[in-house]
């Protein structure tokens, strides 16, 4: 993958951490999803690859589609800030980004850059989630981190495994379907989706 | 197609099959249909058992399927527990006030997700790779977190929340893990990920041991190891009962166990002992960040809860230290903390009913109110705390003793260092449990008290069955089956 088209993907991964509005964190991921779609069918190779990013694809509309029945369906009163400012958060993820890139020392994919991109989406993915308190945006944070496994098995030296593909992709679709069920119960029972509610239970 | 395949494949599709015709059944009808189900399953379960303990050093090894020693042992307890959880699951929907679905499908939901998770739980230890076992454990995560938050109510749903987040990024680092894997492996494909595949990695060995770091440390926070642990005391504490139990004593050592056969296929690339190093460091740390738990006062599911934390670092340290007596010492432990603490969390049902504010403090001198349940409760905590003639305590023993075995001078010292301060800790709170002072009245519950005699008589059974059998295994050619893994 070029430099520029991962360069891109870091940006859009940079955007959800320090971006405020659930709806475009919901747009940009999906973005980086179907730029991932597009370089894969750009590198097919075979029909199992053209079918890999065909479940690449319906993963990220599905997405999409169910993240925003979820903004649509809960409307916040008062917009739910975040633990940490933005520049602090987006500090943040860079400081874990370039850790994880210096503590790791090869993935062994295609190219020392693909790695990157790929450790600094993991980074950018757990970041936000560790530091929004949006309920929404944790769940943005794991499809961040998918995002950047996606991106991982398009750098393999031979290509991923169809199967192990569209198995992720399911099972990530199954993990959002189950969160969206409990960010809705969430926000019928708190009035909100702000996880500061979800801290009751302590030793 | 072996016979031992076809059980395989019928342990999965049987718990699945129910899961959809649970859905399909009238209300009345549907505790019949998943007690029949479990009843099936679960003779599948125990026949691949005994099939595969006729056949010991010759596993099955394929591609999609696998059947050695080590899963047939978890295929076996994930079975007898799901069978017990699904017998008790009605006493718990009977008094449930509340529940994530509309209240009168509130039987389809639980025994629905009950069952997927069930099926997937039996799938991990029989799938013939390491990415099948990955795509299973995450299908664990969708299933159990609605169950985890089933009741609907406010703790419920964060403890839900926490786990559903918690162990998705875990499995995300995991999976980041088989990637760099994969990267390796000559071949690539889903061929790359086999058990076997995995000791073909031809990337270097720092490479490898990245690799397994990373898998390892995901998987952790499944497991629920100190110190990614942060979900399993809420989810354990607020799940309904009979969750907690197959939470615990099933869902636990089956992940658990995927970690020792990726510690085990890679062991030829990355070094056994670097390996086994990562399992006793989670080991360690679990143990000494429970045992502070074990000490304090806490509400009975949530003491049971930092238990488990307990016990899965006693079992990293097992395998960590990978010596025939340590892996006799694993077996039994897996086995005795499935029964032990099973019983434990089905006696939360009647507890809670007994003294509902046991679900946020401690509870004090039940034997004395409620002696049947003040005997099963004994039992479970006496089992945990590791108090002879528990199985525990001899599976302690020899996972100490595999420790300096294997050379491992100081972590078996410590590993004896913390045990004991984990039994004083729960003996302790198994005197002030059952004859402490009591904080109310009794009551009469005679007929619970016959179901709770007869459970506590089987577990009583099963314990002391487990404890003969720590006495016969060292030495034993499962042990030898389950050094030698998948070869």
């Amino acid at each position: 993958m070029s430099g520029g088209l991962l360069w891109i993907l870091v940006a859009i991964g940079l955007a959800v951490v320090v971006i405020r509005r659930r709806s475009v964190a919901v747009a940009l991921v999906t973005a980086q999803a179907l730029v991932l779609v597009g370089f894969a069918l750009y590198d097919a190779k075979d029909a199992g690859d053209v079918a890999a990013a065909g479940a690449l694809a319906v993963r990220a509309v599905a997405l999409a589609a169910l993240f925003l029945l979820l903004v649509s369906r809960t409307r916040e009163l008062r917009p739910v800030h975040a633990r940490v400012p933005p520049l602090v958060r987006a500090v943040a993820a860079i400081a874990f980004a370039l850790a994880l890139t210096w503590l790791v020392p090869t993935l062994g994919l295609d190219s020392r850059n693909g790695e990157r991109a790929v450790l600094a989406l993991v980074a950018f993915g757990i970041v936000t989630a560790a530091t929004r308190r949006a309920t929404l945006f944790h769940v943005l944070g794991i499809v961040l981190v998918e995002n950047g496994l996606a991106l991982a098995a398009l750098e393999l030296p031979g290509g991923g495994s169809l199967t192990i593909e569209v198995g992720v992709a399911v099972d990530l679709m199954l993990i959002a379907l189950v969160a969206g069920v409990f960010h809705e119960r969430i926000f019928a029972e708190f009035g909100t989706g702000d996880s500061a509610a979800l801290r009751t239970l302590r030793d | 197609m072996t016979s031992r395949e076809q059980l395989a494949w019928a342990i999965v599709a049987i718990p699945t099959i129910v899961a959809v015709l649970v859905v399909l059944t009238p209300r009345r009808a549907v505790t019949a249909v998943a007690v029949t189900g479990a009843f099936v399953t679960a003779g599948l379960a125990l026949a691949l058992g005994v099939l595969e303990l006729r056949a010991l050093g010759d596993p099955v090894v394929g591609n999609w399927i696998v059947v050695d020693a080590a899963g047939a042992l978890l295929v076996s307890v994930v079975a007898v527990v799901g069978l017990a959880t699904v017998l008790v699951s009605p006493a718990y929907l009977a008094g449930a006030d509340s529940s994530l679905g509309p209240a009168h499908r509130q039987q389809h939901t639980y025994f629905t997700a009950l069952y997927a998770f069930w099926a997937a739980l039996l799938a991990v230890p029989l799938v013939g790779n390491l990415g099948g076992a990955w795509l299973l454990i995450e299908a664990t995560t969708a299933t159990s977190a609605l169950l985890v938050g089933f009741s609907g109510k406010a703790r419920s749903l964060e403890a839900a929340w926490k786990y559903l987040i918690l162990t998705s990024l875990g499995l995300g680092v995991a999976l980041l893990g088989i990637v760099a894997l994969v990267a390796g492996i000559p071949g690539g494909g889903i061929g790359a990920l086999s058990w076997r595949a995995l000791g073909t990695y031809s990337s270097g060995q720092q490479s490898a041991l990245v690799a397994y770091i990373l898998l390892v440390a995901g998987l952790a926070a499944k497991i629920g190891w100190a110190p990614v642990h942060n979900w399993l005391p809420d989810a354990h504490t607020e799940a309904p009962p009979p969750v907690s139990a197959l939470l615990s004593a099933a869902l636990l050592p089956v992940v658990l166990l995927v970690a020792w056969r990726s510690e085990h296929a890679l062991a030829p690339v990355i070094g056994i002992r670097a390996g086994q190093d990562v399992l006793i460091f989670f080991g360690l740390v679990s143990l000494a960040v429970a045992i502070p738990f074990l000490w304090r006062s806490l509400p009975w599911k949530r003491l049971l809860a930092y238990s488990s934390l307990e016990h899965m670092g006693v079992i990293a340290l097992g395998i960590g230290f990978g010596t025939p007596l340590a892996l006799a010492g694993v077996a039994v432990h897996i086995a005795a903390h499935a029964v032990a603490k099973a019983v434990g969390f089905y006696a939360a049902t009647p507890l809670l009913e007994h003294e509902p504010r046991a679900a946020e403090r401690s509870v004090t001198g039940i034997a004395r109110t409620y002696p049947a349940l003040g005997g099963v409760m004994g039992l479970s905590l006496g089992a945990l705390a590791g108090l002879p003639p528990s199985p525990l305590f001899l599976s302690e023993v020899l996972i100490v003793a595999g420790g300096f075995q294997a050379g491992r001078s100081w972590p078996a010292a410590a590993t004896a260092l913390l045990l004991a301060l984990g039994f004083l800790g729960l003996a302790h709170a198994l005197l002030e449990t059952t004859v402490g002072k009591a904080r109310r009245r009794g009551g009469r519950h005679r007929r619970e008290s016959r179901a709770l005699a007869m459970l506590g008589g089987i577990s009583l059974a099963l314990l002391l069955a487990l404890s003969a059998l720590a006495l016969w295994l060292p030495g034993s050619d499962l042990v030898g089956a389950l050094l030698a893994g998948i070869t």
